[in-house]
């Protein structure tokens, strides 16, 4: 709903997504905010930025594939993982500029992601997000198995810096510049993708498979389309994931962290690529404050020694998850866009 | 050798078993809510830890402990049901399979803080002792497990397709709002479903766990019963044991022939490949519902 007085007279303002010049104002200031963040605060927070801004990306794609498309998608840490390995080697034995092996990555990833959506051919429903376990399975194998000096094995493969034009993308400050740029353009790419005959045609299938595909849609397409967009996004993710830490390893991409994903997305709110962003923030921070914390709750439970850290995270995390589809199934964004509504209704209920 | 591969085949045929009584836990509180539980795993696990809670850490002797054990597991699954999917009925079953997603991490976390991250002693509920027959040779407590397996899956059975609750049930299987308008409550079948399940899993840790170590990892074996449950086709309880079979020889062989080949978890992935390619061929398992959609 636009603010009042706001009125589209062409069809470019009915398509806009920024309609008034505020919104212009207000996203140019956030991004402001973003691109001199690294002058006000310290290493440390850079260092949790980039986290989230990686898992921004991810999530977004988790979010095109899981909230949009309705394919509830739990290996996102695999396509993640594949996408980071490619990058490792792309980088490593071919010395390749990460200009071209981020895009590359990106797309290896949509390949392994598009054979598993493939079998939306066949399956359906909750079968298809259990084969996307296997997903998770298969990779962990691939990796271990694999002759150890493709992959590196269980030791984990090694990635050399970014280098762009002889300067080394290997301090916080500038992997942070790596991130946010990637990051702003995966996410347009996202608001693109969800509003084109594409996105409607995943939001179609999300709703209903059997009425979609009376309506001429192409359901199993769509959902293979899904998994490739999804873990493309994944994929590009992973290999700013393997940029920043310079090493991957196959246990940094597990289960468990395709569910942390999930449970961004629901936090944020399913279908709503900022819900999407809000949720990885909130997560994110939250599990910062927590790991800060961890050493002064390890003082007052000391029987559990160094993993409190992990055990409250899971305690807080599956609450968190729980509580929302309990209390408020439609996230963060939904709350969101109902006190943006009566603010701007105000004084008149609707 | 021909008897090294028997030993290998039975031995996997009675692994595949236990596996079938994990999965069964997946089945029964899918055939009685229509909700694919994630948490299976970490249900073991919590069942693993209340009998060692009970027998080694509180002393009580092994014939009190256990079946305390598994009443204990029963108001676990009660309270799950009355925390989380009381409030969720009439809502999507989307959303309640989202829950047991949640779940899943909550109970890790709760294991954790309840219990720690430390290895503990399993007690020896089973002879350690393998049963010796000529020269194979058959670990006791997949035996009893076996045995133990195949009694759940027909009294499991006998209740879903013959009894009047069983079947109401499998109504609310079928459809929430369906049952709902045919005055089955939703919210009984799910709190039985749960209970159901968690004293399953009880079950199944004591067959899994006896006599070895445990500690919150051991939930693996949720996932790894996976290719069992759909395989069989989830609203199948017989079929479990059919397919447990099935995983259980397949993998218990490829370990023994194929790792040394290829050094090695061929056998942990091969579940999953199979189960992969059977879902392409058909899609609702071996024994599953085949359901005709309308819009």
């Amino acid at each position: 709903m636009d603010p009042a007085g706001v009125f589209a007279v062409r069809y470019s303002q009915d398509r806009a997504l920024l309609r008034t010049r505020k919104q212009w104002l207000a996203l140019a200031v956030f991004l402001i905010a973003l691109a001199v963040l690294p002058l006000a605060v310290g290493p440390r927070l850079i260092a949790v930025a980039n986290i989230m801004l990686i898992s921004a990306i991810v999530v977004v794609g988790l979010q095109i594939c899981t909230g949009y498309a309705g394919q509830v998608n739990l290996g996102q840490a695999a396509f993640m993982g594949v996408g980071a390995y490619t990058a490792a080697v792309l980088a490593e034995k071919t010395g390749m500029s990460f200009l071209l092996a981020i895009p590359l990555s990106g797309v290896a990833a949509a390949g392994f992601g598009f054979v598993f959506g493939l079998s939306a051919a066949r399956i359906k429903g909750f079968y298809l997000a259990l084969t996307t376990i296997a997903a998770q399975f298969v990779f962990h194998f691939a990796v271990l198995n694999l002759p150890g000096s493709w992959l590196g094995g269980s030791n984990g493969a090694t990635v050399p810096p970014a280098t762009l034009f002889g300067y080394r993308i290997a301090s916080d400050t500038s992997l942070y510049y790596l991130c946010l740029v990637s990051a702003v353009i995966m996410i347009c790419g996202a608001f693109g993708i969800v509003r084109s005959r594409y996105g409607r045609a995943f939001v179609a299938v999300r709703d209903d498979d059997v009425a979609a595909g009376i309506m001429g849609i192409n359901v199993v397409a769509t959902k293979a389309t899904a998994f490739l967009v999804g873990a493309f996004y994944a994929g590009v993710g992973g290999a700013l994931w393997a940029y920043m830490l310079r090493f991957v390893a196959v246990d940094q991409f597990t289960l468990f962290n395709s569910v942390f994903f999930i449970a961004m997305i629901i936090v944020g709110g399913m279908g709503s690529v900022t819900g999407a962003l809000i949720g990885v923030f909130v997560i994110r921070a939250i599990q910062e404050l927590i790991s800060t914390l961890g050493p002064e709750l390890a003082v007052i439970l000391p029987f559990l020694g160094g993993d409190i850290v992990f055990a409250t995270m899971n305690v807080f995390l599956g609450g968190t998850i729980a509580l929302f589809l309990i209390v408020e199934p439609k996230g963060l964004m939904h709350r969101w866009n109902i006190i943006k509504a009566g603010y701007r209704l105000w004084p008149f209920p609707y | 050798m021909i008897l090294d591969f028997i030993n290998y085949a039975i031995n996997g045929a009675l692994l595949g078993l236990l596996y079938a009584l994990i999965a069964m836990g997946f089945v029964v509180i899918y055939r009685a809510s229509k909700v694919f539980n994630f948490a299976q795993g970490e249900l073991v696990v919590l069942g693993g830890f209340l009998q060692w809670w009970m027998v080694v850490n509180i002393g009580l002797p092994m014939y009190v402990g256990i079946p305390l054990a598994f009443v204990l597991a029963g108001v676990l699954g009660l309270l799950i049901e009355r925390i989380f999917f009381a409030r969720l009925v009439g809502e999507s079953v989307f959303a309640m399979v989202m829950v047991t997603i949640g779940l899943l991490v909550l109970l890790r976390g709760v294991v954790l803080l309840a219990f720690g991250p430390q290895v503990r002693p399993f007690p020896i509920v089973f002879p350690l002792q393998p049963l010796v027959i000529g020269e194979l040779m058959i670990p006791t407590n997949l035996l009893w497990g076996g045995v133990l397996t195949v009694l759940a899956a027909v009294g499991m059975s006998w209740f879903f397709n013959r009894t009047r609750t069983g079947l109401t049930m499998t109504a609310v299987a079928e459809d929430h709002q369906v049952a709902l308008s045919m005055g089955i409550s939703v919210k009984r079948s799910i709190a039985f479903a749960w209970v159901l399940g968690c004293v399953l899993s009880t079950l199944g840790a004591v067959v899994y766990l006896s006599g070895k170590s445990l500690n919150f990892l051991a939930s693996d074996i949720g996932f790894a019963a996976l290719p069992v449950a759909l395989l069989a086709g989830l609203e199948s309880i017989g079929g479990l044991l059919l397919a447990g079979v099935i995983v259980g020889v397949i993998q218990g062989l490829a370990t023994a022939y194929l790792d040394p080949l290829v050094g090695g978890a061929v056998g942990s992935v091969l579940p999953f490949v199979i189960m992969l390619l059977i879902l392409l061929v058909r899609p609702t398992g071996l024994f599953g519902w085949r359901t005709i959609e309308r819009v």
